[in-house]
């Protein structure tokens, strides 16, 4: 007989066998649904569309776990040789199966091939398992916080990994056909029983101990962490899709009402706290963690819209297995800087900042836990068209003697300049404006702004969830741009640019001519590039660059600062522990600004101290609200004297000559 | 537990130059935004609290033109189950005027409770609140901090001069002036606001009250109103923190304080 998969040796109850696995690939297939019948429970499922970016990055991050890699090569290699491992045997089992009860193929040279390579991803898969035992147990990596399942789950695997060696072990003991020696593994555990008859007798037992354990292991896996392995390509190839826009109304119902994607992203965590290394608020241990988010998220949604949990049983030991009733507590979700860094880091691209919205505007709409301070924001940007509490009148105040055309009072432009509010009203910031006007009057280009006639753009209500305000705003400024014939738009705030870039275009109508938005630093670059600036004045001067979220992290932006801050003569720039897309949120974000919390640090002092580590002599910033954040960072942190803060245009602005008088002398 | 909650919708005039009218008697207010009464919406939310743990009704009430209704769709939609807006028609009325109108809305509507506001920002009289009390006859109490109601009786804490507090116990019906800071008004979400704005608003006609003469008659005749007079410019200290700190002493000593 030539060699060949040999299926049931010496089992007789196949039957009971088959029957076992229809159940537990019943409660598999229950699990499934149950879970799927969750993100379907989601308010505007979105229609899912094909994306390259989508399929891209399954390929990247599904098949080779691309971001587990990153930053962590050891759980790259233990999560590729895991998923592999498994992915492997489970298809080993598939072709085993095809060829018993389809068609027999798996006979000499192709079975000797099959062997070898079930053996090699069997070891494979052991050391994935084995390294995942070491890092959570005997290394106690920091960011895992090992649960119960986390355990059990990698000793099940083991086991099941351990038993099917032992399996072909045993068989290969009592009769081992030549050539079999390329099953290495197996080979091991043939010298295992002392005799063949030993072999003989304890082989069903050790043949029905790993089929149990193995479908229980499929049975246990829709309800565990393991979930993630469905749940999680879902959600990388959602990650891609754009932005969803929920529509509220007066209509919809109580609570936070999670998209589609939200769903999607609770039920594929896995726990493997990447995001809390990353979160400012979570590092500079606030009490919050996008981590625990999550998972009150996904036991939240788990119990409400499960269709399970209509049976009392299950209801009761989900309770029971988050020790109270699961409830997203209200007071975490305000301290998200929504900074995103969450969102670059998680292998399966989960940003707990957007579900978080959604619970905040539901916070919003329910009102009597709202935090002081933010509902008096509110509050002042809804009547005076500004978070400042500042009368429209004083909007232009900034202008001081320069003149700055008003598109409002029939100035022509091609260029209008969004100052925006804490542009306008903060006096720090000012300094951005007057610099940047300078340089477009240096530059001779034709722009104007909207003079005391500009509105907010939203960015505080949008992010605080105030929904209604924030359509308010949008309704207000897209009027008002087209009053005026706005078409090319540059704004002073990376939090203006976003929403005007992103969010915007989902409010208006289809077929609207699109606006062209652009923040000052790509503007400035392209003067540069037009040779329409060129700064001549020498300063010799270390700088660093502090990234703001919205223009790094949202927008991709960290290249044209770079080169704008180089091509000063003189002026060095040095990187700060994090930059570019791991840049540090300097606590602004959010509506953080606008709010005083419980127990809430000082993030901005932490990047600062970052930046002061670099022994730079100036920290540039290309945001408003980084400005005026680190500049306070810088005196609270004792830091006065040591290093400045300043922003891009003030520092191009001096470069050009164009300084503030009197600042002159402070710099070089 | 029947409430009825007083709430004025008054100009906001916090960082506002205010200019006055051509008549002397009043500011230009074409150009201020308009908000709740910032004492009358510690007591909105005072009765919806109430009404939340206790249960009840909540009416809430003004005396205003059609654009004051701003006012009652905010307490719409923080809670209040109804809402009736006065027609001041041409009246402008002062503390009393009020007081004489608002009771004789309230008295045919049931009542436990009544609450104002300690003060109104515009014209800060302080007193609306008693008068309507008086006027109904009812057990009243002002700068009213803290606030429990059980079995038909209220406990009281009222605010007394130089921080202290005065505990009693009132029973009801009775009127009570709120204090701010009594506690924390909830916020108001645009789709809250736009929520309510598809409930009535009872509107009554103030001249179709059947109200005596005199009581529609103005009991403090505003003569002018102006400006505070410009003082002299202030004096800017010179020097470093040693000797400006001699000055400051010297001149707290000059103006009568001993140290
Ligand atoms: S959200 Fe993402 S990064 Fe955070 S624990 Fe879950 S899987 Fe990891
Ligand atoms: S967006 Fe930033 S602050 Fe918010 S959870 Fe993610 S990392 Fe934390």
């Amino acid at each position: 007989m030539p060699i060949a998969r040999i299926h049931f040796w010496g089992i007789d109850s196949k039957y009971l066998f088959y029957i076992l696995v229809g159940i537990s690939v019943a409660v598999f297939l229950l699990g499934v649904y149950s879970r799927v019948s969750v993100w379907l429970a989601a308010v505007n499922r979105e229609k899912v569309i094909v994306s390259r970016e989508g399929i891209l990055n399954l390929l990247m991050d599904g098949l080779f776990g691309r971001r587990i890699f990153k930053g962590d090569l050891i759980a790259g290699l233990m999560h590729f040789f895991i998923m592999w491992g498994f992915i492997g045997l489970f298809l080993g089992t598939v072709l085993s199966t095809t060829d018993y009860w389809i068609i027999h193929f798996l006979s000499g040279d192709v079975y000797l091939i099959y062997s070898f390579c079930l053996e090699i991803l069997g070891l494979m898969f052991i050391a994935g398992l084995l390294t995942a035992l070491i890092r959570r147990y005997i290394a106690r990596v920091s960011r895992l916080d090992n649960q119960a399942q986390d355990l059990w789950i990698l000793v099940l695997l083991f086991f099941c990994v351990l038993t099917g060696f032992m399996v072909e072990g045993v068989r290969l003991a009592v009769n081992m056909p030549e050539g079999e020696s390329v099953s290495f593994g197996g080979v091991i555990f043939s010298s295992l029983p002392s005799s063949k008859e030993q072999a003989e007798a304890v082989y069903p037992i050790i043949w029905w101990v790993h089929s149990l354990a193995s479908l229980f292991l499929v049975a246990w896996f829709p309800f565990s962490k393991l979930f993630h392995v469905l749940a999680g390509p879902v959600n990388i190839y959602m990650a891609s899709q754009p932005e969803a826009v929920v529509s509220r109304d007066e209509e919809s119902p109580e609570g936070p009402g999670f998209l589609f994607r939200d769903m999607i992203n609770f039920s594929a965590c896995t726990r493997c706290g990447r995001c809390n290394e990353v979160c400012p608020s979570a590092s500079a241990m606030e009490p919050f963690s996008p981590r625990e988010f999550i998972a009150q998220a996904n036991e939240y949604t788990r119990l409400r819209y499960n269709p399970l949990s209509r049976i009392k049983w299950f209801r009761e030991k989900l309770i029971k297995s988050v020790s109270a009733l699961p409830e997203i507590s209200p007071e975490q979700i305000w301290y998200c800087t929504t900074c995103r860094a969450c969102l670059e880091v998680c292998p399966i691209y989960i940003g707990a900042f957007e579900p978080i919205r959604r619970v905040r505007t539901s916070e919003i709409e329910e009102g009597s836990r709202v935090p002081n301070l933010l509902t008096k924001s509110l509050e002042t940007l809804y009547m005076f068209d500004n978070p400042w509490e500042r009368s429209k009148k004083k909007r232009g105040e900034w202008f001081g003697d320069l003149a700055v055309p008003d598109l409002t009072a029939g100035a022509k432009a091609d260029l209008c300049y969004f100052v925006g509010c804490t542009t306008s009203f903060d006096t720090r910031a000012q300094g951005l404006a007057r610099s940047f006007v300078k340089i477009m009057t240096h530059a001779g280009v034709s722009f104007g702004t909207l003079g005391q006639k500009e509105t907010c753009c939203g960015d505080i209500a949008r992010r605080v969830g105030e929904e209604g305000l924030f359509e308010e705003q949008v309704k207000k400024t897209m009027g008002l741009l087209k009053t005026y014939g706005i078409a090319d738009l540059v704004a002073s705030s990376p939090h203006c640019f976003n929403l005007f870039r992103n969010e915007y275009p989902l409010y208006q109508s289809p077929g609207a001519t699109p606006l062209r938005v652009r923040h000052y630093t790509q503007v400035l670059e392209e003067l540069m590039e037009r040779g329409l600036i060129k700064p001549v004045k020498r300063m010799d001067l270390r700088v660093t660059y502090h990234d703001p979220c919205y223009l790094g992290r949202y927008n991709n932006i960290y290249q044209a600062p770079r080169r704008l801050i180089r091509s000063i003569p003189g002026v060095s720039l040095v990187e700060m522990a994090h930059y570019g897309p791991d840049s540090l949120c300097c606590g602004g974000g959010g509506g953080r600004l606008w709010q005083e919390l419980e127990d809430e640090k000082k993030l901005s002092e932490v990047r600062i101290r970052e930046a002061a580590d670099t022994g730079a002599d100036i920290v540039i910033t290309t945001c408003p609200y980084c400005l005026i954040m680190l500049e306070d960072a810088v005196k609270t942190a004792d830091l006065e004297g040591r290093l400045r803060v300043m922003d891009l245009n003030e520092l191009i602005a001096e470069s050009l000559g164009l300084g503030e008088e009197g600042e002159e002398s402070t710099i070089g | 537990m029947n409430i009825i909650v007083c709430v004025k919708n008054v100009p906001f005039t916090q960082e506002v130059d205010l200019v006055l009218d051509a008549s002397k008697q009043d500011v230009k207010k074409d150009n201020l935004v308009y908000v709740i009464n910032e004492w009358d919406n510690y007591a909105i939310e005072e009765a919806i609290r109430i009404k939340e743990e206790t249960g009840g009704h909540v009416t809430a009430v003004t005396l205003g033109k059609e654009a004051d209704e701003e006012v009652l769709r905010r307490c719409l939609a923080m809670g209040a189950d109804e809402a009736i807006r006065v027609e001041r028609g041409d009246l402008n009325p002062d503390a009393s005027m009020i007081a004489a109108i608002l009771s004789a809305v309230v008295k045919t509507i049931p009542h436990d409770i009544i609450l104002t506001g300690v003060q109104s920002d515009d014209l800060n009289n302080g007193i609306t609140g008693s008068l309507i009390a008086e006027r109904l006859g009812l057990v009243h109490a002002a700068v009213v901090n803290s606030l429990k109601i059980s079995e038909g009786k209220a406990q009281i804490s009222i605010e007394l001069e130089g921080g202290q507090d005065e505990m009693s116990q009132v029973t009801l019906p009775a009127l009570f002036a709120i204090q701010t800071g009594i506690n924390e008004p909830r916020y108001v979400s645009i789709m809250g606001i736009r929520k309510a704005s598809k409930k009535e608003i009872k509107v009554i006609d103030a001249s179709g009250l059947g109200l005596p003469g005199e009581d529609l008659q103005p009991s403090l005749i505003m003569e002018e109103m102006f400006m505070p007079p410009e003082t002299e410019g202030a004096e800017m200290l010179q020097g470093d923190a040693g000797s400006l700190a001699d000055q400051i002493i010297r001149i707290i000593r000059e103006k009568g304080v001993s140290l």
